[in-house]
């Protein structure tokens, strides 16, 4: 495999994962923040089909998409099987339940007189809401590391949905996929190695950002 | 005419989650701009919830509550509104992670105080409870009662109408108690703040509030539950008594079988010199003992707990400790009158009386 290849490859890996990690971040710190926060008639319910969608196979979302957006399917008209934005939307649904999960323990721990101090000393729901996310920030980042983590290791949404297009849907772990199925096996260990490299100096550079912000 | 501070009016609130029995019932509460009230009950007496209503971080489910004469509930722009005229210091104050500045400058954050001005208000208010110099302390690194004292700094930098104070006083050693008692004098004097804090502790309260709402499980009672005795109750039929020691009776009227709980009103007891010819040592209700306690209060008024076979605590104007001559050590005599004393509860016997 060539050098180009490789860094192409990791290119596609860390922007449709970073991407699917942002946008399911988005979606569900918001989400966990509102489950944390208030107790309604069916929250169990919804937390448990987080809790079973968690456990969800990627191979399983990978098929949901492919029928989704396939040339047959009602989102076929948008032309997005087999390319990273469809990657990115799979990996936005493998991560959003874990980073909910994660999220909504992380907001649960945090002690509930956080908010209500804040209220207390005058901040509107907005901000007091801030101030409970601020106070759980290092947990919320686990959870949205692990969510990144998650959608950088995964291949069967990637490949079904990617198509391992060489230099153009080809991430990672469906080069690992192709060399392993070449008999390359040094290339797919070294390639897994750079997958692993890659994770950790994301996760060192994000804490170590936001402890010098402490 | 002046605003009343808070007015409240068959306030009824009860936890919602999980469901408990306890119900705060408030049939009517007011509260003048600059007063300062204390809140005094024993444990789950409602005394935190009422402070929490008043701090308009609970709502009330049933009745009325107006502050400075709106409803704060009317609209979420009003309720933010009060909330930012009152400031409440929790019994086990949260400190946000950061340092102390970044503590007490959250409140005047919000409420838009300039960048420039923050540090001034930040310093002034923590040489109040005398903790200068502490503001790039680390605030996960302060003991209970440092961290009760930052959390006062932080209600006072924010200057608010009504202050909240849910025992600011139970984590503080004891010199310093008396120092920030001195503080919400000052605060209610020099700012013309209204303060409301509870307490375990009638000598508190009585010196530093203006008045005093007793509460107990959830209600108003007349007075604290002070001179509380219980017993196995003796009757004549026309009076009945009970003995809270072997043969030391408290006698009141009515005729009461069972367990009997009563509290005497401290200010209902009179307090005489052990050698005064106007009381006969063998009456009624009738008690010896020694002065171990002497307090005085801002409303002119004396705490004196008097020991003996029984511990009383008696409250008369300081001008009649005078004019009795009570000290500390000096040998007493109390006498109330059996109206004075007030059944709070009875339960019947296992085994029917005849």
């Amino acid at each position: 495999m060539i050098v180009r290849e490789l860094v192409l490859a990791i290119g596609v890996s860390l922007k449709t994962s970073g991407l699917a990690a942002l946008i399911a971040s988005l979606l569900a710190v918001p989400a966990a923040l509102f489950l944390a926060g208030r107790d309604f008639r069916g929250k169990r319910a919804l937390l448990l089909i987080n809790q079973t969608w968690m456990a969800a196979p990627t191979v399983v979302i990978g098929l949901l998409f492919y029928f989704l957006l396939s040339r047959i399917g009602p989102l076929g008209r948008f032309g997005l099987l087999y390319t990273q934005a469809a990657m990115t939307i799979g990996q936005v649904f493998l991560i959003l339940p874990l980073i909910t999960g994660f999220s909504y323990t992380a907001l649960r721990q945090v002690d509930r007189r956080a908010r209500l101090t804040a209220l207390a000393l005058g901040a509107s729901r907005r901000q007091a809401s801030w101030v409970v996310l601020r106070e759980a920030k290092f947990a919320l980042l686990v959870a949205v590391l692990a969510g990144f983590a998650r959608a950088v290791s995964e291949v069967g949404i990637a490949m079904m949905l990617g198509g391992n297009i060489r230099n153009a849907t080809r991430n990672i772990t469906t080069a690992i996929a192709l060399e392993t199925a070449k008999g390359e096996f040094t290339n797919g260990v070294i390639l897994g190695g750079i997958l692993l490299v890659i994770t950790l100096g994301i996760n060192i550079l994000v804490q170590v950002g936001l402890r010098s912000r402490d | 005419m002046s605003k009343v501070a808070y007015s409240l009016r068959d306030v009824r609130y009860t936890y919602p989650d999980p469901p408990s029995g306890f119900a705060l019932e408030i049939d009517s509460l007011r509260i003048g701009p600059g007063e300062s009230l204390g809140l005094v009950g024993p444990n789950g007496a409602g005394k935190t919830t009422l402070l929490m209503i008043l701090a308009f971080l609970v709502k009330p489910a049933l009745g009325r509550l107006e502050f400075f004469d709106e409803d704060p509930w009317a609209d979420e722009a009003r309720t933010l509104l009060a909330r930012r005229g009152t400031v409440l210091v929790t019994h086990h104050p949260y400190l946000f992670k950061g340092t102390v500045f970044d503590n007490i400058a959250f409140g005047l954050r919000v409420r838009s105080v300039t960048e420039r001005d923050r540090p001034a208000r930040v310093r002034a208010a923590l040489a109040l409870v005398e903790l200068s110099g502490w503001e790039s302390r680390s605030a996960a690194g302060l003991s209970a009662g440092q961290a009760q004292r930052v959390a006062l700094a932080r209600a006072l930098a924010l200057r608010p109408k009504v202050l909240l104070l849910d025992e600011p006083t139970a984590d503080i050693e004891a010199a310093l108690a008396l120092r920030i008692e001195a503080v919400f004098r000052e605060i209610s004097r020099g700012t013309g703040a209204t303060v409301v804090f509870s307490s375990h502790n009638f000598s508190q309260a009585s010196r530093l509030a203006d008045g005093i709402l007793y509460l107990s499980e959830g209600k108003r009672v007349p007075f604290s539950h002070e001179n509380c005795f219980s017993g196995t109750a003796g009757s004549d039929g026309r009076q009945s008594w009970i003995e809270p020691r072997p043969g030391t009776r408290i006698v009141f009227p009515g005729a009461f079988m069972g367990h009997v709980t009563c509290v005497i009103n401290p200010a209902d007891i009179e307090l005489f010199g052990a050698d005064d010819p106007r009381v006969a040592a063998d009456g009624p209700n009738v008690f010896s003992g020694r002065v171990t306690r002497l307090e005085t209060t801002e409303a002119d008024l004396a705490l004196v707990r008097v020991s003996g076979d029984l511990t009383f605590r008696v409250t008369l104007p300081l001008r009649e400790v005078e004019a009795r001559r009570i000290s500390l050590s000096r040998p007493v005599l109390i006498k109330f009158k059996p109206e004075a004393v007030e059944i709070i509860g009875s339960e019947p016997s296992e085994k029917p009386h005849d």
